[in-house]
């Protein structure tokens, strides 16, 4: 019998002081981008700095994420990156997860605050796929294990639709309930300047696009992209000098499964609970259906809103079609997910996903997103990504009450 | 114990080969593309800081220093040489038909360096200080790629 | 300086050069490409050593272990649940059931495959339940395949065999 494991035991969650995001910044993200790597962490790092009122001086030390350096084909990525990302003459250091990297970056920027270690942390990621040949998706060839699986020929998207699947089977849901998702995404990031993707489309498109790897089709994919994001972490004695309602991080966690997932059932994804229980314990959220108020789940694929909501206790298991065809996951709704647009409708740079998960959280909690702010009054919120070979969840609950 | 066994036969552990079959095309990015395009029209170009002064080479749209934007000035592209090694294999250990040398160029009016290659000298001729400048490839022969400069050699 | 500010939106602009391919084909901008040789030998290690072995031979071989009791397929030399050594090698059936499956269009560099082809994750007779493996379906229908099919591995000929996961061709349904 598969024996189930409790991962997460009597954490001390001891830390020397509470974290603040004051500012945060993003490039445009398109399929191919002129500015190098570097340019495009300098481009980001700037607009965050300029919105939280800081200069480079004042930062203290330097977190970049950045996925496989497979797709910039420059090996140790994080070291290039280093003189665009303000690191010069400051300790520096890269993290990596995977797709994950996007929330697991700005959770490494809060260990260097809350342990005291620093009072202004400044969190960049970068991605640059445009740059691997023939294609991005030709790099994920090499995730796979070389004796069991790469003579196959596998591709990366047969994972997903292998997981889709399984998904679909087990609760019984139709392909009609998780493209609407994608119409919902797309539709949303029509107010995003930076969107790659953005467009108004029906469930019948989707359903009607390019067989990838069925159920998968080309609609229910987001693209590869260039781009950057950046974020300041700071303490609050320097929170309360910048702004009078700064946003707090509650709660981080993050959990990883193995790596030989076709030992796993696939429909649910127990790495986003266990990472989920983590980050809520932290934030003395019981109920998180009741007590989250915006919700961005990573969403590469539609269907991993909704597998991703059910993993973060949004919802029950199966129940998150049923509540993105009532409307409660719409930005007007009780329960608004991915009102950025999301991957799905703003772009796909693995790391630099930051900028519509931690970041757009950030900015809904700040009341500064624009258009794309959700209807009802906002208090907590959570954030949370995913990656690899399906193994990694890595979550982040801010609010802007104390 | 299965995982305490000793391995008698080190030919029974087998092993998979295989590629990593991937190419990669670099833009230049914003700045490399001002540096590219000027240096077809013969012209070096540096970055200057608008704040501290600091002349970067390569040329950069940022100051790592104190992040503030940078503007572009023209340098002579000649220099001093600051360190240099001489190649005798090349990259599988084959010996060369003739040696390189590879140099550290200081470039006036810069705080930064090149690498790139030495000719027209022989190598115990050079030494370290001693001043040089470019020669560049044949002006529609130019790609936008630092071989656009074949080499350094001495003023 | 939006210190405080609440009427602003962010992110302010998008900033960046969009480029297509076709300019760096025209030499709008520039750029540089690189084709590299990277070759790696990996070792399989002792279980999946053996497990090659086996294939060669026309079986599979999990291993067990005591603490847990699950027989786990592919084979490791340890238990990563009980963190121990496993305690013992176990033949299992070359038979299994669908566990899931997608049916492909596209080939890893994202190109149209001439043939769609059909993947699953089958969950092997005589390991652990849901112990699986990902390989490719033959011999069937794209529409008749179904979550819980019953399959069987075809193998190639003896003499084809070289110790490698394409020593079984593909899985065909049974029954």
């Amino acid at each position: 019998m598969i024996m189930e494991v409790e991962k997460i035991k009597g954490l001390k969650f001891a830390k020397k002081q509470d974290v603040a995001i004051v500012g945060a910044g993003m490039t445009t993200w398109k399929r191919r981008l002129n500015e190098t790597g570097k340019e495009l962490s300098y481009i980001a790092v700037k607009q965050a700095l300029e919105e939280a009122g800081l200069t480079i001086d004042d930062v203290e030390m330097v977190v970049m994420g950045s996925a496989p350096d497979t797709f910039d084909g420059l090996h140790m990525k994080g070291e290039y990156l280093l003189d665009g990302s303000g690191g010069s003459d400051r300790p520096y250091m890269r993290v990596f997860v995977g797709g994950g990297t996007g929330v697991f970056a700005p959770i490494a920027g809060y260990w260097h605050v809350a342990s005291g270690l620093a009072d202004v942390c400044l969190v960049v990621c970068e991605e640059k796929m445009s740059s691997c040949y023939p294609h991005p998706q030709s790099g994920f060839k090499y995730i796979w294990d070389p004796i069991l699986d790469r003579p196959l020929n596998p591709n990366l998207i047969w994972i997903f639709a292998l997981e889709m699947r399984r998904y679909m089977h087990v609760n019984n849901i139709k392909h009609e309930d998780i493209a609407l998702v994608s119409v919902k995404n797309k539709a949303n990031a029509l107010d995003h300047p930076c969107a790659q993707v953005a467009e108004k489309i029906t469930v019948e498109d989707v359903l009607n696009s390019e067989p990838m790897a069925l159920p998968v089709r080309r609609l229910d994919v987001s693209p590869p992209s260039d781009g950057a994001a950046a974020l300041i972490m700071v303490a609050p004695h320097i929170a309360r000098q910048l702004t009078d309602e700064p946003v707090w991080v509650d709660g981080v966690g993050w959990a990883l499964d193995t790596t030989m997932w076709y030992n796993r059932d696939l429909y649910f994804p127990r790495y986003v609970a266990e990472a989920a229980k983590m980050a809520y314990k932290m934030a003395h959220i019981t109920d998180p259906r009741k007590e989250i108020d915006v919700a961005e789940p990573y969403d590469p694929f539609d269907y991993k809103e909704l597998h991703h909501m059910e993993g973060l206790g949004l919802a029950r298991k199966g129940e998150a079609p049923i509540l993105t065809r009532e409307g409660v996951t719409a930005r007007d709704g009780d329960l608004p997910t991915c009102p950025s647009g999301g991957l799905l409708g703003v772009g796909n740079p693995i790391a630099a996903t930051m900028g519509v998960k931690a970041c757009e959280l950030y900015w809904q909690l700040a009341y500064r997103a624009g258009k794309r702010q959700v209807a009802k009054e906002v208090t907590t919120g959570v954030c949370q990504a995913w990656g690899d070979l399906m193994q990694v969840g890595t979550v982040m609950v801010m609010s802007n009450k104390r | 114990m299965v995982f305490n066994e000793k391995i008698v036969n080190p030919t029974e552990l087998k092993h998979w080969e295989g590629k990593i079959e991937l190419y990669w095309v670099y833009t230049s990015g914003n700045a490399g593309d001002e540096f590219f395009k000027a240096l077809k029209e013969d012209k070096f170009i540096a970055a200057k800081c608008k704040k501290c002064g600091m002349v970067y080479f390569p040329p950069r749209i940022y100051c790592e220093y104190d992040f503030s934007e940078t503007e572009y000035v023209e340098v002579s592209g000649e220099g001093s040489i600051r360190a240099f090694t001489v190649a005798r294999l090349d990259k599988n250990e084959e010996p060369l038909e003739k040696p390189e040398i590879y140099a550290i160029i200081d470039l006036d009016g810069t705080d930064g360096c090149i690498l790139h290659l030495l000719d027209e000298v022989k190598p115990e001729d050079v030494y370290i200080g001693m001043r040089v400048k470019p020669v560049l490839k044949a002006k529609d022969a130019r790609e936008g790629k630092i071989t656009d400069i074949l080499y350094f050699k001495p003023t | 300086m939006s210190v405080g500010k609440k009427d602003i939106t962010c992110p302010p602009e998008a900033i960046g050069t969009p480029v297509k391919d076709s300019d760096l084909k025209e030499g709008k901008v520039t750029y540089v490409e690189d084709h590299p040789d990277i070759r790696y030998a990996w070792t399989a290690g002792q279980a999946i050593s053996r497990f090659l072995k086996e294939l060669k031979n026309g079986k599979l071989i999990a291993t067990k272990c005591n603490s847990c009791r699950r027989v786990m397929f592919p084979p490791r030399m340890f238990c990563e649940l009980c963190f121990k050594p496993i305690d013992d090698w176990v033949y299992v059936q070359d038979t299994g059931t669908v566990q899931t499956f997608s049916i492909s269009y596209i080939d890893p560099d994202a190109k149209p495959l001439p043939e769609p082809i059909i993947v699953a994750v089958i969950a092997v007779d005589g390991a652990s339940p849901k112990m699986g493996i990902m390989h490719i379906l033959d011999e069937v229908k794209p529409e008749d395949v179904y979550i819980g099919m019953k399959v069987k591995a075809v193998w190639k000929d003896e003499e084809e065999r070289e110790g490698a996961i394409t020593d079984i061709k593909y899985w065909k349904p049974v029954g």
